[in-house]
């Protein structure tokens, strides 16, 4: 009898030890550990298991304060900041003042920080006491709080003394999990922090891997190797569906696939015939392509569900994301009649609409649809449909779809005269100012807003925004700027949030972020 | 014979210089890397910050003379993306690729060699036409295919073998056969051919005339002379291998220094590309230098003096 209580002792403690260990698996790797100098997705997603900072973006995409303990400001460019007590780091030392001026400081003025979109505003730390620090602006901040998502806090005392290098190979924070071991954006090996001073995480041992082909990813979430399976793409729902070992859990994204168009050249736009004038100066051809466009057909049909109807630019989770706005119904015919009344009708009754060129003769709408091959989920496919639905109302559309490396130079360059992108980014801030405020001389506003859509009306509400210290009056200012940017000026065409997909191991309780980070701390046990 | 190791190594010296001179002036064509390096969401201020900070907002002539100067020290610069010097995360990973490629020529060579010979000496029997067949399927099945056939079969539905990593003896057994395979066909066509060509020269009819052993005609006699394009094709094999198991590195997500190649390329993380290059033009020079002297030892009528 004794003999079989020890054989399910045995047996119960495999168990445990098996369901103590998380292996992830994502699409890409931390390319360093170092959390000021690299800002991209994943690297930060498996640096948030080592660091904390004192601000970050809840799953409802709400700014709540870990780090911090609260937050005010006291005039425009001056912020009192308490900080958090009781918390340790890793070497067991316990954070202070010190470490949190050194950090954002870091993360503000190294010369290779990549955080200074977030933090480049700030001019100085001052420590007031051991838990409270005063944050100088060099310009007012609102978002200051957000921004500090990306200011990673590190022990002060241990970087002093291994240094830049020492640090990155062994990096210490104040996260769920410490750092044991990694080959640089292949995998890390973690193991939970038991004197963390928040909620400790479920899984003890957590493995972060890179493994970048989709179906590889599949195949070791089907096989039991892994327990999550970042990005499963559509094809393979089915299989791991009917596996009986993992399920695909989604959530709307923040990232919306647009479609942009020119509007600052009336001839000579790279995509229309030599000498064409181009119609989409005039937002009501902007609104012609926008009808023509059956995005519940591209989300079901191509996106394979893995996508949400965008019925515009922000987010549900975003600030300003406004209730007044609803896609404009797919209607082709309609459509094809405001260009007809615009004047690009079919002349010579060959099917295709005309457009009208600088020396008065009339040729066929020819339209190049430019997009990326490699960058967004079914980037071609998308544009391809793009391309019949807008043949469907006489436009002999084209698609060039090329490599990101390629694509992103010619965009930037303004090579375009339809192009289809997407943009994901929390802060929308940032957003309305990079792609909704009107390029400026110094190249401060407007950086991503390449078709030079210009609306004084919208500008003006974006700075007043981005002056703007209370939340609820700034969100309804970005609204106000929404409401006239989507509806009435059809600055872009909107087109759906890219969901975030996980597969998911039966075991594991874990739904994505709408963010795209992955932390192993938001997993839970069965 | 040193006076030949000297002179040979005088030239790969020379051709790793203008190697890297080739590739630094190339990766100038291919745009500016800010446009990769840089987060999106950073202002152009803070993108010359970062350019500076790289050393990349320099004229591009005094760039070139900087990095040859630290190439000559053997310093192959910092990577931009990882801070750690890029000759290093190379380095790191090469062993991953080298054993990965070693494990797949010998699996190459031990069933490409003897089928050749097999196929070889009953030429046109139902043995060769069997073999003949199997390595055009070798030949012209994709890496890809067999990679994610492999994964479907023995690591989804039969459970055996891991989907990814290199950490046992059971992770090497598909990304080896997928390597191996094209090379198997390889070797088994190319050593049919050469041996046939040499069993019909007179020395081996002279040997046979002799009253020698068939088996002696073919392993002694026939097979000595047929090995040397063999292993000049599998030295360059190998070479190819090392610097182009890309696509198997990728299926099985081994950490092998071709991914990381590739990643350095989409990130334009050009000390990395440059790392890469450079060792791998080392490398080719190696396996040539050893290719000429297996030569010698093989046939006793190559000398090196």
């Amino acid at each position: 009898m004794k003999r079989y209580w020890i054989l399910a002792a045995f047996l119960l403690s495999l168990a445990f030890a098996a369901g103590d260990k998380l292996v992830i698996a994502y699409q890409g790797g931390a390319v360093t550990l170092d959390p000021h100098m690299r800002n991209e997705t994943t690297t930060l997603s498996w640096q948030h298991h080592i660091f904390e900072t004192p601000f970050f973006y809840n799953p409802q995409g709400k700014v709540v304060p870990v780090l911090a303990e609260s937050i005010k400001n006291v005039d425009p460019n001056t912020w009192i900041m308490k900080i958090r007590k009781g918390v340790k780091f890793h070497d067991g030392s316990t954070m202070t003042a010190a470490d949190v001026a050194f950090s954002i400081m870091r993360a503000a003025t190294h010369p290779k920080s990549q955080m200074k979109a977030y933090v480049g505003k700030v001019s100085n730390v001052k420590i007031i006491d051991d838990y409270t620090v005063e944050i100088d602006t060099k310009v007012p901040d609102p978002l200051l709080p957000a921004h500090l998502d990306h200011a990673a806090i590190i022990p002060k005392a241990y970087f002093d003394k291994v240094g830049e290098e020492g640090f990155g190979k062994h990096p210490i924070g104040t996260g769920p999990y410490k750092f044991v071991e990694w080959l640089n954006a292949d995998h890390l090996t973690l193991v939970r922090f038991e004197d963390y001073w928040g909620q400790k995480p479920d899984f003890k041992n957590v493995v972060l891997k890179n493994i970048p082909q989709g179906a590889t990813r599949v195949a070791g979430l089907l096989s039991g190797e892994i327990d999550i399976a970042e990005k499963v793409l559509p094809q393979d729902f089915a299989r791991v569906e009917r596996s009986g070992r993992a399920t695909v859990k989604q959530t709307p994204g923040v990232r919306v696939i647009y479609v942009a168009m020119d509007y600052w050249r009336k001839y000579g736009s790279e995509g229309l015939p030599a000498g064409a004038e181009n119609p989409f100066l005039n937002p009501e051809a902007r609104k012609a392509v926008y009808m023509a466009i059956n995005e519940e057909a591209i989300v079901k049909k191509i996106m394979g569900g893995a996508a949400t109807v965008a019925p515009q630019f922000l987010a549900k989770v975003h600030e300003g994301y406004s209730p007044n706005i609803h896609r404009f119904p797919y209607d082709p015919k309609a459509a094809r009649k405001i260009l007809e009344d615009l004047g690009y009708g079919d002349k010579d009754g060959d099917g295709w609409l005309e457009l009208p060129t600088k020396d008065g003769k009339r040729v066929p709408f020819e339209l190049r649809i430019d997009a990326p091959n490699d960058r967004y989920l079914n980037d071609a496919q998308i544009a391809q449909a793009i391309a019949s639905m807008l043949r469907d109302i006489g436009i002999k559309a084209s698609v060039n779809a090329v490599p990101k490396k390629v694509f992103f130079p010619n965009m930037t360059k303004g090579h375009f005269t339809l192009y289809m992108a997407g943009w994901g980014s929390m802060d929308s801030i940032n957003t309305m100012f990079s792609m909704f405020h009107s390029k400026d001389p110094e190249g401060l506003y407007g950086r991503f807003n390449r078709e030079h859509y210009h609306n004084p009306k919208v500008d003006a509400l974006i700075e007043k925004a981005a002056q703007t210290f209370d939340p609820g009056q700034r969100n309804d200012l970005l609204v106000q700027a929404m409401d006239i940017a989507m509806p009435v000026d059809v600055a872009y065409v909107p087109l759906h949030y890219e969901n975030v997909i996980a597969g998911v191991a039966k075991g594991v309780d874990f739904t994505p972020r709408p963010d795209e980070y992955l932390h192993a701390f938001e997993a839970k046990k069965k | 014979m040193l006076r030949y190791l000297l002179i040979r190594t005088v030239q790969t010296i020379i051709a790793v210089l203008a190697v890297a001179t080739l590739i630094f002036l190339g990766l100038q064509m291919t745009g500016d890397p800010m446009e990769n390096l840089a987060p999106q969401d950073m202002s152009e201020a803070q993108v010359e910050e970062l350019r500076k900070a790289y050393g990349l907002d320099k004229p591009i002539h005094v760039q070139y003379v900087r990095f040859m100067e630290k190439l000559l020290e053997g310093n192959l610069g910092i990577s931009f993306l990882s801070g750690e010097p890029a000759l290093k995360l190379i380095l790191e990973r090469f062993p991953t690729t080298l054993n990965l490629v070693l494990v797949s020529m010998l699996i190459a060579v031990f069933f490409g060699l003897p089928m050749g010979v097999a196929a070889a000496i009953r030429a046109d029997s139902w043995v060769d036409r069997t073999l003949r067949f199997l390595s055009v399927l070798g030949i012209s099945a994709p890496t890809f295919w067999i990679g994610v056939m492999l994964i479907l079969i023995f690591a989804v539905n039969l459970g055996w073998l891991p989907s990814s990593g290199l950490s046992s003896w059971k992770h090497y057994i598909m990304p080896a056969f997928t390597l191996s395979l094209y090379r198997i066909a390889l070797f088994l066509r190319m050593v049919r051919s050469t041996m046939l060509d040499v069993l019909n020269q007179d020395f081996i009819r002279t040997a046979r005339a002799k009253g020698l052993m068939e088996r002696v005609v073919v392993y002694k006699h026939a097979l000595r002379n047929a090995l040397i394009p063999f292993i000049t094709v599998a030295g360059l094999q190998f070479g190819a291998l090392m610097a182009g198991a890309v696509v198997t590195e990728k299926i099985f997500a081994i950490p092998g220094m071709n991914r990381l190649a590739l990643d350095a390329l989409y990130s334009d993380d050009r000390p990395v590309i440059i790392a890469f290059i450079i060792v791998t033009a080392v490398l080719f020079a190696v396996v040539n230098l050893v290719v000429d002297l297996l030569y010698a030892l093989i046939d006793p009528r190559v000398r090196y003096a």
